[in-house]
C-alpha cells in the first residue's frame, strides 16, 4: 500500500486536471493538448528509462545520455536514407573488436608472463605507442567524411534513393585497414594484461571456448569488408517500412555498443572517483556532438516517415488507418499525425518490456539484487563487472532507440538531445533515482505539464517559457514534499 | 582426509591499512572449522580474502588443489565456495524465492536442493513470496544460509550467524549448520563460544590480523587462559546468553 500510494496521488491529480480541463477548453483543444502530452510523455520516458536504469544499479549520472540519443538518430537516418556510411565503417569496428578479444582466451598464459621490472613500463608504453600508430595508419587517406556526406545528400534530393546509392573504396586499397586495425586491437589488450608480477599462483587453462568469440568476429569481419557495397544497395532495396524497423534496430544496436565501449574504456577505471564521472560523461556529451557536426556540419534534417505514416489523407478512426496507412488519424474530430500516435506506442512498448525484464528474467533480478548490495551479488558467483556494461549498453542503447523513433517528426541536428536529457533528469528525479516505474510517472506528468503549459501560454499570451519552466516547478515542489522523489527510498 | 582450502600467510591491505599479517589456515574436507578472534581481529577480512572480495598482496589460496589468489570474486565463488556474510546481505527487494534463485550457477539448481532446503528451514517455505525486508533478523540469517545451498558448493564461508539472534534461534542454526557437515565443509566465524565450541572440530584464532593459536577445539575448550586472553569480553556475554537458556 506504501509503494501506491504515490501512483494514487499523481493518478487524482491528474484526473482533476483532466476534469479542469475538459470542462473549461473545449473537446478539441482538449484532446489535442492531452495527445501531444502523451507524445512528449514517450519521448521523455525513452530517455529517462535508461538514464534511471543506469543511476539505479551503478550510481552513474549520465550527462552523456541526451548525446546518445541523437547519435541514435543519426544512425537511424543513415541506415534509413544511405546506409553506405554505416558499412564503411563495419568492417573496421569488427576488426578492431576481433583484435581486443583476443588476449581474453590468452589470459592464463599471459598472466604467467615475467617480464622485468625495469622494462615493464617502457614497454607497455612502447606498445601502446605502437597501436596507436597502427591505428592512425589504418585509416590513412579513408576518406570517412565524403562517406558520411551520403546520406546527407540523400535527404535533400533524392525521391529514388537507389540513386544515392555511392562507391565505397575499392577492396584492393581497403583491406590493409581492417588487418592493421585487427593488429592494433590485439596489440592493445595484450599489453593491457601484462602482470607486474608474474601470477603463476593462477593455473586457469586457454580453452577452445575462449577462442569462439574470436573467431565470431574475425569472420563477421571479412563477411562485412566484402559487403560494403552489396549490403548498401540490399538495404535500400528493401521493403521501406522493413528498412524503417531495422532502423530503430540499427539506432539502438548503435547506442549499445557506444554504451558498452565507453563503459569499458572509460567509465570503469572512475566507478572509484565517481567525483570524475560527471565531468566524463559531461565532456563526452561534447565530444560526440564535436564529432557529428564535423560528420555532418552543423544543420538539421528531416528523415523522411517511412510508408505505414505517410499516405496522403486522413484516416476517420484509427482503425481505418489500418490498411490504409494515412499520415494523419482523426480522434475524436482532432486531427493527428500518425506517426506521433506510433511514438505514443513505442513508449508503451519499452516500457512493457522494460517490467517484464525487470521482473520476469534473471538479469531483471541481478540487476534488482545489484542496486541493494553488489558485493553479495558478486560473491554468488556472478559477474557484476559485465552486467554493469550490459546495463550501460542497454540503458544507452534505449535512449539511442528514443533518438531514431523521434527523427521522423522532430529535427535529427548535433543539439536535438540536450533538450530531451534535460526533461529526463527531472523526470528522474521526480520519479525517484533508480525507479524506472517513477520514471514512467514522472514521464507523464511532465509531458502533460508541458502539453498543458504550451496551451494555456498561447491562449492566454503568456509567454512559452512558462511551460518549461512548469516542470522545473513541478520538480520542485514534488521535492519539496518527497525528497526522495515520488519513488524514491529514504536513504 | 584431504585439506580442500589451504590458506598460506596472505597480506591483505584495506586502502593503508596492513589488516591479515600473514594468516595461514587450512580446512580439512568435511569439516567445520572455526575461526575465533575478537572484532576487528581479521576475521571477516580473512573470509573475504578467500573469497577474492579483497584480493590478498601476497601469499597463496589454494582451493581443491588450484591456486586461485588474483581471480576476482565471482570466479571463486563458481568453483564452488558459498559465503554467509556477516549481516546476512538479504536482497531486500527480492521475495525470498528470489533470493534463492538468484544463487543458481546452473538451471535448475533450486529445484534439485529445495526439498533439502526447506527441511533445514520450514519456515522459508511459508515465507516464499514475501520480500526479503519483511523477514525478521533470524528469518534472514535462515535465508542467507539457504541461499549458500542453493548451487554446489563444497566450501561454505559462513560469518556470525549466530549475531543478533535470540538463543532459540541460535539454537535452530546450530542445528542447521550441524547437518550441514554430512555434505559439505565450513570454515565458520563466530563470536558465540558456546556455538563454535559445540560445533567446530578444529579452531584457529586470530588476533590483530596473526593466526596466534590453532588446534583441537575439545582441547581449547580447557584452556581457560586462552580464552580469557584472546576472546575475552565477548564469551562472557555469550556465556550468560547460553545461560539464560539454562545451559
Amino acid at each position: 500500500m506504501q509503494k501506491l500510494r504515490p501512483v494514487l496521488i499523481v493518478f487524482v491529480i491528474l484526473v482533476a486536471l483532466f476534469i479542469i480541463g475538459w470542462t473549461t477548453m473545449g473537446q478539441k483543444p482538449f484532446i489535442r493538448t492531452t495527445l501531444s502530452g502523451l507524445t512528449l510523455s514517450a519521448l521523455f520516458f525513452m530517455v529517462a528509462a535508461g538514464l534511471t536504469l543506469i543511476f539505479g544499479l551503478m550510481d552513474v549520472l549520465n550527462f552523456a545520455h541526451g548525446a546518445v540519443f541523437m547519435i541514435g538518430a543519426y544512425a537511424g537516418w543513415q541506415f534509413f536514407t544511405n546506409p553506405t556510411f554505416i558499412f564503411g565503417l563495419l568492417p573496421l569496428i569488427f576488426a578492431i573488436l576481433t583484435g581486443l578479444s583476443i588476449a581474453s582466451p590468452l589470459r592464463p598464459r599471459l598472466q604467467r608472463l615475467s617480464i622485468p621490472e625495469k622494462v615493464y613500463n617502457p614497454l607497455r608504453f612502447l606498445l601502446y605507442i605502437i597501436s596507436a600508430v597502427l591505428v592512425v595508419i589504418s585509416l590513412l587517406g579513408y576518406d570517412i567524411i565524403s562517406l558520411a556526406e551520403t546520406a546527407m545528400v540523400a535527404t535533400m534530393t533524392a525521391s529514388d534513393p537507389l540513386m544515392e546509392a555511392s562507391p565505397q573504396e575499392a577492396l584492393t586499397g581497403f583491406w590493409i585497414r581492417p588487418l592493421l586495425l585487427l593488429v592494433a586491437g590485439t596489440v592493445l589488450s595484450i599489453t593491457s594484461q601484462l602482470p607486474r608480477t608474474p601470477n603463476t599462483d593462477d593455473e586457469g587453462k586457454t580453452t577452445w571456448k575462449g577462442w569462439l568469440l574470436s573467431a565470431a568476429l574475425l569472420l563477421v569481419t571479412i563477411v562485412s569488408s566484402l559487403t560494403r557495397e552489396s549490403g548498401a544497395i540490399a538495404v535500400l532495396e528493401m521493403d521501406a517500412n522493413l528498412r524503417f524497423v531495422f532502423s530503430l534496430l540499427t539506432g539502438f544496436l548503435v547506442g549499445g555498443g557506444i554504451g558498452a565501449a565507453i563503459e569499458i574504456t572509460l567509465i570503469r577505471p572512475l566507478y572509484v572517483r565517481p567525483q570524475f564521472l560527471v565531468l566524463l560523461t559531461l565532456g563526452l556529451a561534447f565530444v560526440l556532438q564535436e564529432v557529428t557536426q564535423v560528420l555532418w556540419d552543423p544543420l538539421a534534417y528531416q528523415m523522411s516517415r517511412p510508408p505505414l505514416f505517410s499516405q496522403p489523407g486522413k484516416a476517420e478512426n484509427i482503425l481505418t488507418w489500418f490498411g490504409q496507412w494515412n499520415v494523419t488519424i482523426d480522434i475524436f474530430g482532432v486531427t493527428f499525425p500518425s506517426y506521433r500516435l506510433f511514438i505514443v506506442v513505442l513508449g508503451v512498448v519499452m516500457l512493457i518490456a522494460m517490467a517484464i525484464v525487470m521482473s520476469k528474467t534473471r538479469l531483471g533480478m541481478i540487476i534488482r539484487a545489484g542496486v541493494q548490495d553488489r558485493e553479495m551479488v558478486e560473491a554468488l558467483g556472478i559477474n557484476v563487472r559485465t552486467v554493469f556494461t550490459l546495463v550501460f549498453a542497454l540503458g544507452v542503447g534505449l535512449a539511442a532507440l528514443g533518438g531514431i523513433g523521434a527523427a521522423p517528426f522532430i529535427p535529427v541536428e548535433p543539439t536535438m538531445g540536450t533538450r530531451y536529457q534535460l526533461q529526463a533528469f527531472i523526470t528522474v528525479v521526480l520519479g525517484g533515482m533508480g525507479s524506472y516505474g517513477g520514471a514512467a510517472i514522472g514521464a507523464l506528468l511532465l509531458g502533460f505539464a508541458r502539453a498543458f503549459g504550451d496551451y494555456l501560454a498561447l491562449r492566454f499570451s503568456l509567454s512559452p517559457a512558462i511551460s518549461e519552466a512548469s516542470t522545473v516547478i513541478i520538480m520542485a515542489i514534488v521535492l519539496l514534499v518527497r525528497p526522495a522523489g515520488l519513488f524514491g527510498r529514504k536513504e | 582426509m584431504t585439506d580442500i582450502l589451504n590458506v598460506k600467510d596472505i597480506h591483505t591491505y584495506i586502502g593503508q591499512f596492513h589488516i591479515l599479517e600473514g594468516v595461514s589456515l587450512s580446512v580439512r574436507e568435511g569439516s567445520i572449522t572455526v575461526l575465533l578472534g575478537r572484532n576487528g581481529a581479521g576475521k571477516t577480512t580473512t573470509l573475504k580474502s578467500i573469497l577474492g572480495l579483497i584480493t590478498p598482496r601476497t601469499g597463496s589460496v589454494v582451493f581443491k588443489g588450484e591456486g586461485i589468489r588474483g581471480r576476482r570474486a565471482f570466479e571463486i565463488a563458481a568453483l564452488g565456495i558459498g559465503y554467509v556474510p556477516e549481516h546476512r546481505a538479504i536482497f531486500r527487494d527480492l521475495s525470498v524465492m528470489e533470493n534463492l534463485k538468484i544463487a543458481e550457477r546452473k538451471k535448475g539448481d533450486f529445484d534439485r536442493r529445495a526439498d533439502m532446503i526447506f527441511d533445514l528451514f520450514p519456515d522459508l517455505k511459508r515465507l516464499s513470496r514475501l520480500p526479503g525486508n519483511h523477514l525478521s533478523g533470524g528469518q534472514q540469517q535462515m535465508l542467507a544460509v539457504a541461499r549458500a545451498l542453493v548451487p554446489e558448493n563444497q566450501l561454505l564461508l559462513i560469518d556470525e550467524p549466530s549475531q543478533g539472534l535470540a538463543p532459540l534461534l541460535i539454537e535452530q542454526m546450530m542445528e542447521a549448520i550441524h547437518r550441514l557437515r554430512s555434505s559439505t565443509t565450513v570454515l565458520l566465524v563466530e563470536q558465540n563460544f558456546i556455538m563454535a565450541s559445540q560445533l567446530g572440530e578444529e579452531y584457529y584464532i586470530i588476533d590483530d590480523g596473526k593466526i596466534v593459536n590453532q588446534g583441537q577445539m575439545s582441547d581449547l575448550a580447557r584452556d581457560q587462559e586462552l580464552i580469557q586472553r584472546y576472546l575475552g569480553a565477548s564469551i562472557s556475554v555469550t556465556e550468560r546468553a547460553a545461560g539464560s537458556e539454562g545451559r
